[in-house]
């Protein structure tokens, strides 16, 4: 592991990030999702695409990057590209799990590989809705703490500054940037996932111009056990 | 004699603690032995000896065992009507890095007035930063490999290819060999990831590196036999952890007399008298026939017991340094008293 510490937009950013084949010509980057951290990619990844640098990333306020401020999506990917720029990565393939996709899009990569990104909204399941409800009719009541136990799993012990961000990111709509994303990109989905649902990756690869969609067994992370079959889609789509 | 080994610490090599003391536990079973861990959060627990495996650790099971805490003299277990003393002769501190190795648990022990086998505060500070291990080397006429300091900066002087390493860290964590100048931030950025200084020195390709281990007795200062380990570029933690584990007997490096006379010469240079209390291991380079000390491991993987024939009795015979007792007797108060003639 190694760290790298700058300064962006008034802010120190120290970033945690692994180089795997150092030498390699080619440069793979790949992003986390939201609650996850470098160590679940790399776990997944490293043994494969031996003719690539792998960079794996922990993002400002996940694994051991951290971050004092409130940030939303295009703020990360400003960040990345600081921090591109100081490691000499090039953006050439950029993967991306779940809100880590989002990231990667904004980077517009020569290859963008999509892992069940988020992006898309869909209509809330009424339980939801149910407890957004009754949470805002509890901090109207000066409950607040009601309404923290109605937190998503995602949301719950944050820091304030990462809960912001988390409120931030959360409901944002990416459609537009999946459809001025003029690059190449794989689209690629867990059959059963249920945190970013199947039909939101059909959408993605509907807005999408040039892509390949893949769905894969599995839920959310269903690339832990896939990554074999998805690493040989990424060398045959980069290196042809 | 009844021994009490002391692992775990909150330190990078934590784990490979447990290791070693698993393998001192077969390897030291003639003796009587209690188990004492120390975990991330500085809490103390007896280990049962029949729990001294990695699930107990790995499980967290650990923390069903009895709390220890430090007295003067001794540890002991508190139970609900009184305090239970652990009895024990001496503690073998067997905490790699930091805590065992940075003088936290020598001083710790001393204030208790605890027997140890370890090294004391000063022979900590001399070994667990590499910046002062050179200075303290050539102080005692041992040569090292040349080398630059780094404290923040970014560019070095020393041409390619130079290895770099955190000063303050033991086992290969934070090292990396840099070969071509696009290797460098990276490598700096994992080096101080680890430390805020660091140590450049030239990588010598294929060096030859000797080992050698000892301890002041009881019987005066024993050596280990010289072994030449086997070597790829070098240990990363991987293959460090297997050589924390190791019990079987080396072969003695095949080298002349004169070379192992240096090598001992070397070791008794750096060994007296700062280490006694300790069984130590100095692991040397031979460089255009020049002995080098690379580094001193105040407390060494298992004990380096594969370099001893006899490993239990040296355990039993090592002789720790005098303590000096200071006698305070309020005699400079009493003269006061008696010069205003208050006596």
């Amino acid at each position: 592991m190694a760290i790298k510490s700058f300064q962006h937009d008034q802010h120190t950013y120290s970033i945690s990030y692994e180089i795997v084949n150092p030498l390699a010509k080619h440069d793979l980057i790949v992003l986390h999702g939201w609650g996850s951290n470098k160590e679940i990619m790399k776990q997944a990844f490293e043994p494969y695409m031996q003719q690539f640098r792998h960079i794996y990333i922990d993002l400002p306020g996940f694994g051991g990057s951290i971050n004092h401020a409130v940030l939303d999506t295009q703020e990360y990917s400003r960040i990345l590209e600081v921090f591109f720029e100081l490691i000499g990565a090039k953006k050439e393939i950029i993967m991306g799990h779940s809100f880590g996709g989002k990231v990667a899009t904004l980077l517009q990569p020569n290859l963008l590989v999509l892992l069940s990104s988020a992006g898309i909204r869909l209509p809330k399941p009424l339980q939801v809705k149910m407890k957004i409800r009754l949470t805002k009719l509890a901090n109207a009541a000066g409950l607040s703490k009601i309404g923290k136990m109605f937190r998503a799993k995602d949301a719950r012990d944050l820091n304030t500054v990462m809960y912001d961000t988390f409120k931030k990111v959360v409901d944002e709509d990416f459609t537009s940037e999946f459809k001025n994303f003029y690059n190449k990109a794989l689209v690629c989905w867990g059959e059963d996932d249920t945190a970013t649902p199947l039909i939101a990756g059909k959408i993605i690869a509907d807005l999408i111009q040039h892509n390949r969609f893949t769905v894969y067994q599995g839920d959310h992370y269903f690339f832990l056990n896939r990554a074999k079959s998805i690493a040989a889609e990424i060398e045959k789509e980069y290196l042809k | 004699m009844n021994l009490a080994i002391l692992f775990g610490g909150a330190s990078y090599e934590h784990e490979i603690s447990i290791v070693s003391a698993i393998t001192l536990k077969d390897k030291l079973s003639s003796l009587d032995l209690e188990f004492i861990f120390l975990d991330q959060d500085h809490t103390f627990y007896y280990i049962d000896a029949a729990k001294m495996d990695a699930k107990t650790f790995s499980s967290g099971s650990y923390k069903k065992s009895p709390v220890l805490i430090l007295e003067q003299g001794g540890f002991s277990q508190k139970t609900f009507f009184a305090s239970k003393h652990a009895s024990f002769d001496r503690v073998l501190n067997l905490i790699h890095g930091a805590d065992g190795e940075d003088a936290t648990i020598a001083s710790l022990l001393e204030f208790y007035h605890i027997d140890y086998i370890g090294p004391r505060k000063d022979a900590s500070v001399m070994s667990f930063d590499k910046f002062m291990t050179k200075a303290y080397a050539s102080a005692c006429g041992v040569d090292t490999v040349s080398y630059e300091l780094l404290s923040g900066q970014r560019k070095s002087t020393t041409p390619f290819p130079f290895i770099i390493k955190p000063t303050r860290l033991g086992s290969s964590i934070g090292v990396s060999i840099v070969k071509h100048e696009e290797e460098l931030d990276y490598a700096l950025d994992v080096a101080y990831e680890f430390d805020d200084r660091l140590l450049i020195e030239p990588f010598i390709e294929g060096v030859k590196e000797f080992n050698v281990a000892g301890c002041m007795t009881n019987e005066g200062l024993q050596l280990s036999i010289i072994e030449e380990p086997q070597k790829e570029e070098f240990l990363d933690f991987d293959k460090k952890y297997l050589d924390f584990s190791r019990s079987e007997q080396v072969n003695e490096a095949d080298i002349s007399d004169a070379l192992k006379k240096s090598l001992y010469e070397a070791f008794e240079k750096i060994y007296t008298p700062v280490f006694e209390g300790a069984l130590i291991r100095c692991d040397f380079f031979l460089v255009d026939d020049k002995v080098l000390l690379n580094e001193i491991n105040p407390i060494p993987g298992s004990m380096a017991n594969y370099l001893f024939e006899d490993f239990t009795s040296l355990i039993k015979n090592i002789s720790l340094p005098k303590k000096k007792n200071i006698k305070i007797n309020y005699t400079y108060l009493h003269s006061i008293r008696s010069a205003k003639g208050k006596a």
